[in-house]
């Protein structure tokens, strides 16, 4: 059965390759068979994963090919099918919604070559997660990047897309350059690249390499993931790429590092690990969440913003997963388990809420041709519908009780607060201090989404841009719906998802910790049993939904009829324009100042006077930037260098025929001579 | 005497002394210079109510002696001389500050779990009546100290200097019950000379630079 | 649970017959100490009930997010208030939700009112909101971690597992500094998460000096009524956590008549006596400028981090 939906996934994205490109010259028609082949191959993944967390036992699938070393193998086990899942299900909302985006690229680009593209990206995405080879894996994750990279230059004729597009090919290039080496370390002790072999090897790994195995890893996966201070390209590749291209590669493309990540530390190096490696992830993931969410609090590009959010998201995954591996270090296995169902869970929710959020950032650029939040305002009463659906995503990514992203920060939240039963004192005082950096992280978010939501959606238009929009198409609003209802899906029924990501967890860990984590008929969860901390959703969702009619009862008990005048907004006297309304810059101001350590803002004020009266101004300029500090300081001086050197090196090109020639007669004697 | 229960007796100290710790932080955190006098008014009465709960509660008679000089010198005396300081040389209300106050308030936040760490192995061996107290003695002594170098204003070094010598009180007292009478009589008399000389020269500061900023002293070796 | 559904619902009439009078008792002390007779201490009664029966004026530039935000805000604090032990320390909901749900819910609550802040399009209404964003900022770390030194103690977030455990003295640990230090550091969070001076002044009439006050400047009638009883909840909520979790006797136990009843007057006293104190705080303290806010909030999270180092290190 698995073989079937399977197959029918491969088939359903490889029709989406090969149809679009023949129905040349009709975007309508390239439209609807390259998104309804991602639909039909989505839709498979979506059972496939299913039908892998359900099964007994993994399924194992592969073929030889032409190339030595290389095998076609594939492994549907329980992590793997988790991802499927996820990929999948984002793949059919964002499929749904692309129909009625790629309208935008009707006559300016090829829909045909964009189809295509993306069907490839969603098919090499879930081979990613299913190869069982070391050297498939390899080839499936360069496609998925190239893949991505030609969707991302979509645009190519603004000058920054193409910069945005450069930029990412180089670090994921650099980042898939420290995976191959992890996977050579492997390569080397098990003699063979099957994932089989890597987890068990003939003789263990000396601990050396197995440390340099993490540590190239951690670089290599967290390049691809986004974390602090590999992270600078995220900003520049997601804003660039088209939304629903976005959606995917901030939603699911990033989650493929961190399924890398956990297939690497938790199955290819699992059981003991030194408590440092953990400690390590746990750091960097809040360095990334707090970094993020700062940087996204002061992007006016909503895409650019949603980007930082996905920094800021990856760390708190991280932190779940690093803590579940400090848990591990010292044997703690059920706290161990419960940190790594915090990270994996909210995986799954940042991938659909963050989604969502692309998909609305989307909608909103595709009804104002603009991504400049100073240009929006009032759009609320234009695209309703869009608002909601926005106003879902953001109430879940600001973890608000009952949303989905609630669940998952209070359990990141719980197993930071377990450590005290770790024995080491100075590994068991930075997990509260991780929870304090966790907690600034949420408000900040908070305050972020706020600004984002109420900026772009509320008050009056701030532009003609805002003023002549008008609700998006149909499908692009059933793609935003289908995500915002598993959001609140997954925000009230944590006893459903909770046993279905302990099927991932409990072969990596060792412990089911499902029946000890329901409690209250299956209403609550209760990480460590009967008298410990606990939460309901479902019922806080039930009684926050009985409260607010509670409240509008008791008003008209007291008050009697609701008697309603309407008026303008007192402005002093004034008649109230938007360009008196609040900006996303001042909004963002306070907090750039309070912060000003890590932003160190520069302001820059020129005031042109009048020629008649020196005491009023004619013009005046004013610009302020935050520093980007890791561009200067780190990426800068590496690039500096290796221009340096490649000047120096340049010596060897002086571009004459004789001397090329001569390199080659040289390089001939010296070999003839050598093989004698 | 030996009626309380000795833990319940540990406790209480260790709330005096935890007391003191926070006026300690409220001194690093503060903008203006008389507060800063009164907050060490109080901490001062703070620690002459925890020397007498220890004399109590030991039965040691000689630390009510040196509890009740505690209230005279240091709440009643030194801070009436700092305020006429204040008041004559019309010192602006404004502290100078060498390190802002958010990274001051985390320095102290680590001098005092470095001051824990120190007195770990102390406390481990403890048979004494507040073996906690030692450690926040420490802590109040490194943070005084840090006032000194974090501030600019000669008053805030004053005040810097009675904060380190309530912290040394504190640990005599948690440590060893209180010194023999005579040190502590001693000590008191020193800390007065100190606070009289600090005045003086607070005016000759004010005479020489029209300002009290002791950064300006840098001027002298022009 | 009928028993469970009758105490949910006597924590909520308590919760919110009890919060004005709260706001009342602050106001009497501020204006006896300014040597005025001032307000009646049942005046926010009579406020409350003139509001709802007024009409309502609203903006023609807001949304539905206007209008839905002060039952939003009313519903999640509310819900907050059944999740703490106000008369009885075993609360039937305790599974529903733990502290930091608590911290949470009201997050919640101040979501919809920022935007609520922006809606109207004036320029007051978003700076409100603005600086509410960066005062919660500072404020939530703080919180957390208070909680969690407290949890410590406990061995968990679970609000009735501390209460319940602080007030028999049984399997928990107890020791002043730590205690004493997340006291302080909570007490601090909530002058700032309630609108009080030092942070803000609830009784400005000066929009630049505003904060919260601002986001709700364009509320009028049963909105404003409902904004003003959820922000006189939210300070009760406070109080009731800092009186009993730190220092819980007199609550009762087990679910029994005579020791709940027992319980709602220790509380009402405790909760009393604290509101004496916020209003001698805001007597002798001025407003903080809103970039010295951070000096204050900083203590108090120096305060719990240390709080929460402590029971590491004394518990070695």
């Amino acid at each position: 059965m698995i073989q079937l939906f399977l197959l029918i996934a491969l088939v359903g994205y490889g029709l989406g390759i090969f149809l679009p490109l023949l129905a040349h010259r009709r975007p309508h028609v390239q439209n609807i068979l390259a998104h309804g082949a991602a639909l039909l191959g989505a839709v498979g993944g979506v059972v496939v994963g299913a039908m892998g967390l359900a099964a007994e036992g993994p399924y194992v699938f592969s073929l030889p090919s032409t190339l030595p070393l290389l095998r076609y193998a594939i492994r549907l086990d329980p992590l793997s099918a988790f991802f499927v899942l996820v990929i999948s299900l984002v793949g059919v909302a964002v499929s749904v919604f692309a129909v009625g985006y790629v309208r935008e690229f009707y006559g300016r680009h090829s829909i045909g070559a964009l189809g295509a593209l993306y069907n490839a990206f969603l098919l090499s995405m879930t081979l990613v997660v299913l190869a069982d080879d070391g050297f498939f894996f390899l080839v499936v994750w360069e496609i998925m990047s190239l893949v991505s990279y030609f969707l991302v230059v979509t645009e190519h004729e603004k000058a920054e897309v193409r910069y945005a597009g450069f930029f990412y090919l180089i670090m994921t290039h650099v980042g898939t350059a420290f995976i191959i080496v992890t996977y050579l370390v492997f390569y080397q002790q098990a003699g063979s690249f099957s994932f089989e072999a890597f987890r068990n090897p003939s003789e263990p790994l000396p601990q050396g390499l197995r440390s340099v195995a993490f540590v190239a890893s951690l670089i290599g996966f967290g390049t691809k993931a986004g974390i602090v201070p590999l992270h600078v390209w995220l900003p520049y590749a997601h804003p660039a790429a088209p939304s629903h291209v976005s959606a995917l590669m901030s939603g699911v493309m990033i989650k493929t590092a961190i399924y890398g990540m956990v297939r690497v530390y938790f199955d290819f190096l699992g059981g003991e690990f030194p408590w440092w490696w953990g400690f390590v992830v746990l750091t960097v993931g809040a360095v990334s969440a707090l970094l993020g969410v700062m940087y996204a609090l002061m992007e006016h590009d909503l895409k650019s913003l949603l980007a930082y959010h996905s920094v800021e998201n990856i760390g708190i995954i991280l932190m779940g997963i690093g803590a579940g591996m400090i848990f591990q270090s010292y044997g703690l296995t059920q706290l161990a388990a419960l940190g790594l169902l915090a990270g994996l869970y909210h995986t799954v929710n940042h991938a659909m809420f963050k989604g969502l959020l692309f998909l609305g950032a989307g909608s909103l650029l595709y009804a104002t041709h603009t991504r400049n939040m100073e240009e929006y305002g009032g759009l609320i009463r234009k695209m309703p519908w869009t608002a909601f659906f926005f106003l879902v995503g953001a109430v879940s990514i600001a973890a608000l009780p009952p949303s989905n992203g609630f669940v998952s920060e209070w359990l990141t939240f719980q197993s930071l607060f377990l450590s005290f039963q770790i024995p080491d004192l100075l590994v068991k005082m930075m997990l509260p201090i991780g929870a304090a950096m966790l907690a600034l992280t949420g408000v900040l978010a908070l305050a972020c989404f706020a600004k984002a939501f109420g900026i772009s959606f509320l008050a009056m238009p701030r532009s003609a841009h805002a003023r002549n929009a008008r609700e998006v198409p149909v499908a692009m609003r059933v793609g935003m719906a289908g995500l915002a209802v598993v959001c609140v899906l997954l925000g009230v029924a944590p006893m459903v998802v909770v046993p279905v990501i302990d099927r991932v967890t409990a072969p990596l860990i060792g412990v089911s910790i499902a029946d000890k984590v329901l409690a209250e008929g299956g209403l609550a969860l209760m990480p460590m049993g009967v008298g410990s901390a606990a939460i309901s959703t479902p019922v806080l969702g039930l009684l926050l939904a009985l409260l607010v009619p509670v409240a509008w009862l008791m008003a008209v008990v007291i008050g009697g009829k609701l008697r309603k005048r309407f008026y303008k907004t007192w402005g002093c006297g004034i008649t109230l324009k938007p360009r008196m309304e609040y900006t996303a810059t001042g909004f963002a101001q306070p907090i750039k100042q309070v912060f000003s350590t890590i932003y160190r803002p520069t302001v820059k004020l020129e005031t042109e006077l009048l020629e008649e009266s020196r005491y009023f101004a004619k013009r005046m300029h004013f610009e302020t930037h935050i520093e980007p500090v890791f561009q200067k300081y780190l990426y800068d001086p590496v690039v500096r260098s290796l221009n340096a050197v490649a000047d120096r090196l340049r010596v060897v090109q002086a571009g004459s025929l004789q001397l090329y020639l001569s390199y080659i007669f040289v390089t001939l004697l010296i070999l003839l001579l050598w093989v004698r | 005497m030996g009626v309380i229960h000795p833990d319940i007796a540990s406790q209480m100290v260790d709330l005096c002394a935890a007391l003191l710790l926070l006026t300690c932080f409220a001194i690093v955190a503060q903008r203006r210079l008389s507060a800063c006098v009164d907050l060490f008014a109080l901490q001062s009465v703070f620690l002459a109510v925890t020397a007498a709960l220890v004399a109590f509660l030991t039965g040691i008679h000689h630390i009510y002696i040196a509890a009740l000089l505690t209230v005279i010198i240091k709440v009643i005396v030194i801070p009436r001389i700092l305020k006429k300081v204040i008041e004559r040389l019309n010192v602006t209300r404004e502290l100078v500050l060498n390190v802002n106050i958010p990274p001051s308030l985390l320095i102290c936040g680590a001098l005092v779990i470095l001051a824990f760490y120190i007195t770990q192995p102390i406390i481990s061996l403890g048979f004494l009546l507040t073996k906690d107290s030692l450690a926040i003695a420490l802590a109040i002594v490194l943070i005084g100290f840090f006032t000194m170098i974090a501030r600019k204003k000669a008053v805030t070094q004053v005040v810097g200097f009675m904060v380190m010598e309530n912290g040394l009180f504190l640990g005599a007292t948690a440590a060893a019950y209180g010194m023999p009478l005579i040190v502590e009589l001693g000590v008191f008399f020193d800390v007065l000379v100190a606070g009289l000389i600090i005045g003086i020269f607070t005016h000759r500061l004010q005479d020489t630079f029209d300002s009290v900023d002791t950064s300006k002293l840098t001027e002298l070796k022009e | 649970m009928i028993e469970s559904a009758v105490i949910v619902l006597g924590q909520a009439v308590a919760a919110l017959l009890v919060s004005p009078f709260i706001v009342g008792l602050i106001r009497k002390v501020k204006a006896r100490l300014q040597c005025r007779r001032g307000a009646g201490v049942i005046q926010p009664y009579y406020d409350l009930l003139k509001l709802f029966r007024k009409d309502v004026v609203v903006s023609t530039n807001t949304s539905w997010i206007f209008t839905a935000t002060p039952y939003i805000l009313f519903a999640s604090t509310l819900m907050a208030s059944l999740l703490v032990p106000i008369f009885l320390s075993k609360v039937p909901l305790n599974f529903a939700g733990d502290v930091i749900t608590v911290v949470y819910l009201l997050a919640l609550g101040t979501f919809f009112l920022m935007l609520a802040g922006l809606d109207a399009g004036s320029a007051f209404g978003g700076m409100g909101s603005s600086r509410e964003a960066i005062v919660a900022s500072l404020t939530e770390p703080a919180m957390i971690l208070s909680i969690f030194a407290v949890g410590l103690t406990a061995g968990s977030t679970n609000l009735s597992t501390i209460v319940h455990k602080t007030a028999l003295l049984q399997d928990i640990v107890t020791d002043p500094p730590p205690h004493l230090m997340a006291f302080v550091a909570l007490f601090i969070v909530t002058l700032a998460e309630t609108g009080r001076v030092p942070v803000d002044n609830p009784a400005t009439h000066l929009e630049l000096t505003m904060i919260h006050e601002a986001m709700v400047l364009e509320y009028s009638g049963r909105y404003l009524a409902l904004v003003e009883w959820a922000s006189a909840l939210k300070l009760l909520l406070f109080l009731t956590l800092l009186s009993n979790i730190f220092a819980p006797w007199g609550i009762a136990t087990e679910a029994e008549p005579a020791r709940m009843a027992l319980g709602v007057l220790v509380w009402l006293a405790k909760v009393s006596g604290l509101a004496v104190v916020i209003g001698v705080i805001e007597s002798m303290f001025a407003k903080l400028r809103l970039f010295r806010v951070t000096d204050l909030l900083g203590v108090a999270f120096i305060l719990s981090l240390l709080a929460v180092v402590f029971f590491y290190i004394l518990r070695v």
